[in-house]
């Protein structure tokens, strides 16, 4: 038997534990033990009188041990140990016996239940008399937040962000910031200029002192928790210095063609290039893979020509890491490559694209100069566009998606008109949904200006034959010659979404995007506190909706992480006896959180107790003994067995 | 002559190799000898249990028993060493955790007198005669000490007051215990005689592990050529090195074998082979292509894997018994 001496509680939860069990004969029990002094009965110990009258037998009586036989732990032991912590008793004399849960509402005999009961406050006592102190600790929170990608999503919380004074980081993966919507010419419903909404919000990054844009770099890991996070930040080498202004001197002597990605693959750049003139950054990259600098040794003929010294061929990879208070994740969407299916002829025959790369040939700033024309030169006279070319996928069809595609499909008969007078389109669909009112009168006005809606039965069935003219055909559809197919492919999720969740503990939802905390209550929430979702990260949305959810997520942000404000850490950490350990690395090999470090120097392994969240794993884990959880220790939980099983 | 401190060693359910140890001081056995009395050692000499009867309680400074608990004999002659010797020393794995005799726990006496006197193969016994505890052979009853259902530990016999582990401790392990009890400078009562580490601190192929160890596929030694650097759990192969307390020296790690586990878990660890479960649980290969099964295909003997030393110590004691 415990030497210390306990005060129980027993809690009659109204009538959610005294109908259960015989609680009087309980409290009878408990009265006679030889370890107990004294025994309390309550109607309802969490209410504000069963609160005060804790703390008045608290306050009363000097026990060395309390024992609250009521609810489960999870409900109101923080309760009671904030009670007991005012009155200046330490946390750990606090212990819960959950005779609700875990015994009256899962015994169907009242006799049954009160012998439970009994095993389970022996349990208690035994398990407290072994309870070491238990030191509350907070700390201030981090203000700053990280976003990871720089499409319009990331931009605008950053922008949101930083104009309330937060130092925010975004970390791209490209060499430069803009993301989806800086490669569109228009942006649907009301056909604004993509680049003329994005210049300016550019422009602002560029001149906000909040704002650090981490381009070419890539997020390594993210450990800590909310208020309280480390980034490790590999940003690889673009070979250029940030003195460069993007001035293109380089780019006329620059011997190398490359494949353009910006324009997917239709146009050239240098393999000294920008992204897009203005860019953000200014600094132009190079391609290592491809700047015969790297190659064979033979050209630095930018490094010669540029007026800035920019060039430094031996700039190295650097590795970052960074403290913040929040993650915000808004790494947007891919585009489904619909090569897959051959009777597409995506790849294959001349002239078939995908939404995207028609995006591009329309586009003023495009390969062609928004002229848009065929492989042969000439203008296209007849363009088919298929609609939710994803049903075609089953695997990675994404039907959430089709009103968004739906819109952004009926754009083609809006820049072909634009440009090639009286040619035709036709709109190959399953049903034209459309997402609100705006979009629906946009298909009404579309429909006016000679784009036919073509209705096609079954998707999967439609084919593309290369005669003269490429022949499409499909289920309920008379066979119609094009000279130009658009594929409106849909929308996934963006590529390294898996790796980033996996990275940073997320779960993904069925479609394979970050689940949401709440898909109506928090939906830029993630599965993890302080780790935010915007844009497309989260779904298929539209430019709007993505902004917005980087609003919601930076205002969320802006309400929790107020300067000078402090969070609690864990108290109930795993610690390693340094006396013991060998640094066997077991438990860093399972630590969730990376809380537990190998100290070179000492051979051994140290928790790290500002991000450890006490879940005992490690503890459980190491083959020594040498890692131990605070308040449930291995001698505390021998202990509570030992007093369940027996006297 | 009188002053020398009298010292006994037994030996109850054991190989033998315990008595090696003492063997194997070699010259150094001399050096004891000179300062100890040896006055009861039925591996090596003609003692009667009558001598240590007819001794004073307390009379014997030291004595040394190895090997478990399964008889009655030894049972009786552990309670007699505890009452006429000042101190008990547990020595080596068998009288400390049970060791590979308590195995035997995982089935029963019934079992066990089946199989030794009547299905074993090199076994001839048409009469059916199993050993009882009492016989009549012409006029006369022979009494057998009682074969005990389950094999125990000598400190569930009796109080002990020093613990050495191994199977069997070395001899150095034996002459240093010696030098810090002739030293009288002793540790506090129930301290285990080796470092409270484990064995990988000692290991020079620790630092050959990565900090996130992934196991893709148990291996037993003779499944691969082992690498003679790198941590044998690296490998597949399990070594119970990281839940194993440390003072063998690293013998078998030398002998580029992996550790067995015979120096018993560290003092913060109550069981060695639920201990090693546990870490290995964390480091198993976490591929869903692949069945559980598959990675532990190879797993013939968990229960002579992870409890080969330590099974009467250990928080699962013994199988049922039917009788």
């Amino acid at each position: 038997m415990s030497e210390k001496k306990s005060i129980v509680f027993l809690c009659n939860c109204g009538n959610n534990i005294s109908d259960f069990m015989e609680l009087d004969a309980l409290s009878q029990w408990a009265a006679n033990r030889e370890d107990v002094l004294l025994v309390e009965r309550h109607n309802l110990l969490c209410s504000p009188d069963g609160r005060k009258h804790f703390q008045e037998v608290l306050q009363e009586h000097d026990a060395e041990r309390v024992i609250i036989g009521a609810c489960s732990p999870k409900m109101h032991e923080k309760t009671f140990q904030t009670l007991a912590e005012e009155l200046g008793i330490n946390i750990s004399t606090i212990h819960m016996a959950n005779i609700r849960e875990q015994c009256g509402w899962v015994t169907a005999d009242k006799k049954d239940a009160t012998e439970k009961a009994k095993e389970l406050i022996r349990g208690a006592i035994q398990r407290s008399g072994l309870a070491e102190d238990l030191e509350r600790r907070t700390m201030e929170v981090n203000t700053d937040v990280l976003i990871i990608g720089g499409g319009i999503a990331g931009i605008e919380t950053a922008l949101c962000l930083a104009r309330a004074g937060r130092k925010t980081y975004i970390v791209e993966r490209d060499i430069a910031i803009g993301g989806f919507i800086i490669k569109t010419e228009e942006v649907a419903p009301n056909m604004e200029c993509s680049p003329c909404v994005l210049a300016p919000r550019l422009s602002e990054i560029n001149d906000s002192k909040n704002i650090e844009v981490i381009t070419n770099a890539e997020v390594k890991s993210v450990i800590g928790f909310f208020g309280n996070f480390t980034a490790a930040i590999h940003q690889k080498a673009r070979a250029v210095e940030d003195s460069c202004i993007g001035c293109e001197a380089c780019f006329e002597v620059c011997p190398v063609d490359v494949e353009s990605r910006f324009h997917h693959g239709l146009g050239t750049h240098k393999a000294i290039h920008t992204l897009f003139p203005g860019s953000v950054p200014a600094a132009a990259a190079i391609d290592k893979n491809r700047c015969r600098h790297y190659t064979d040794g033979s050209c630095i003929a930018c490094a010669e020509i540029c007026p800035f010294g920019s060039v430094n061929f031996e700039q190295k990879d650097r590795e970052r890491e960074i403290q913040v208070g929040s993650v915000v994740i808004a790494t947007g969407f891919d585009v489904i490559d619909p090569s897959s299916n051959p009777n597409l002829g995506y790849k294959t025959m001349e002239d078939v694209y995908t939404l995207s790369e028609f995006e591009r040939i329309a586009s003023s700033n495009g390969p062609y100069g928004g002229d848009i024309r065929m492989k042969n030169g000439r203008s296209p006279d007849r363009i088919a566009v298929i609609h939710c070319t994803d049903v075609m996928f089953e695997k990675n069809g994404s039907p959430s998606c089709t009103p968004l595609m739906n819109m952004i499909a009926l754009k083609v008969g809006e820049y072909v008109h634009k440009k090639i007078p009286g040619a035709e389109v036709f709109n190959v669909h399953a049903g034209m949904v459309m997402a609100g009112p705006k979009e629906t009168a946009y298909l009404n006005k579309i429909r006016d200006k000679h784009t036919r809606l073509i209705e096609c039965t079954d998707m999967t069935t439609v084919t593309l034959k290369q005669d003269d003219r490429i022949v499409m055909q499909g289920a309920g559809l008379e066979p119609i010659e094009v000279d130009m197919v658009v594929l409106a492919t849909s929308m996934k999720p963006s590529e390294g979404t898996a790796a980033l969740a996996e990275l940073l503990h997320l779960e993904l939802d069925e479609n394979g995007y970050i689940l949401p905390d709440h898909e109506l209550l928090h939906q830029t929430g993630s599965s993890l506190d302080g780790i935010y979702i915007a844009g497309c990260a989260v779904g298929p949305c539209n430019m709007g909706t993505a902004v917005t959810r980087g609003h919601a997520a930076a205002g969320d942000i802006l309400s929790k992480l107020v300067p000078g404000r402090h969070i609690e850490l864990e108290i109930m950490t795993s610690v390693i006896d340094e006396k013991v350990c060998i640094g066997c690395k077991m438990c860093i090999s399972v630590c969730p959180y990376k809380a537990v470090n190998y100290d070179e120097q000492k051979h051994i392994c140290q928790v790290n107790e500002v991000i450890c969240r006490g879940c005992g794993t490690c503890t459980a884990t190491c083959p020594s003994g040498a890692s131990k959880a605070r308040h449930f220790t291995d001698d505390q939980i021998y202990a509570e067995i030992g007093g369940i099983l027996h006297e | 002559m009188t002053h020398k401190p009298k010292v006994a060693f037994y030996w109850c359910a054991s190989c033998g190799g315990c008595e090696e140890t003492v063997v194997d001081l070699a010259e150094k056995v001399l050096d004891v000898v000179a300062k100890v009395d040896i006055v009861f050692w039925p591996c090596a000499m003609d003692f009667k249990y009558k001598d240590v009867e007819t001794m004073k309680d307390g009379e014997i400074a030291v004595a040394f028993i190895n090997g478990a608990i399964r008889t009655g004999e030894q049972d009786h002659v552990a309670k007699l060493l505890r009452k006429k010797s000042g101190m008990i020393i547990s020595f080596g794995s068998c009288s400390t955790h049970g060791g590979v005799p308590a195995l035997a726990n995982l089935t029963s006496r019934k079992k066990i007198f089946a199989s030794s006197y009547h299905h074993s193969p090199t076994v001839e016994n048409p009469e059916g005669i199993e050993p009882m505890q009492t016989s009549q052979v012409n006029g006369h009853e022979l009494i057998l000490p009682e074969f005990y259902e389950t094999v125990r530990k000598l400190s569930d016999i009796v109080d002990v007051d020093y613990y050495m582990t191994g199977c069997p401790p070395t001899s150095d392990n034996l002459a240093e215990a010696v030098g810090v009890i002739l030293s009288g400078n002793l540790p506090p009562k129930g301290t285990v005689l080796s470092p409270n580490k484990a064995l990988c601190g000692d290991c020079i192929r620790n630092e050959t592990k990565p900090d996130n160890m992934v196991v893709e596929r148990i291996r037993r030694p003779i499944d691969i050529i082992l690498d003679s650097e790198t941590c044998f759990l690296q490998q597949g192969v399990i070594c119970m090195g990281p839940a194993t307390r440390t003072g063998c020296g690293a013998l078998c790690i030398d002998g580029n074998m992996p550790c067995t586990g015979c120096y018993g878990p560290t003092d913060n660890a109550r069981d060695q082979g639920a201990k090693m479960i546990a870490a290995l649980g964390g480091i198993l290969s976490e591929n869903r292509e692949m069945e559980t099964n598959e990675i532990l295909e190879r797993l013939t003997d968990p229960a002579g894997t992870f409890y080969r030393y330590t099974l009467a110590a250990s928080k699962l004691g013994s199988v049922r018994k039917e009788e």
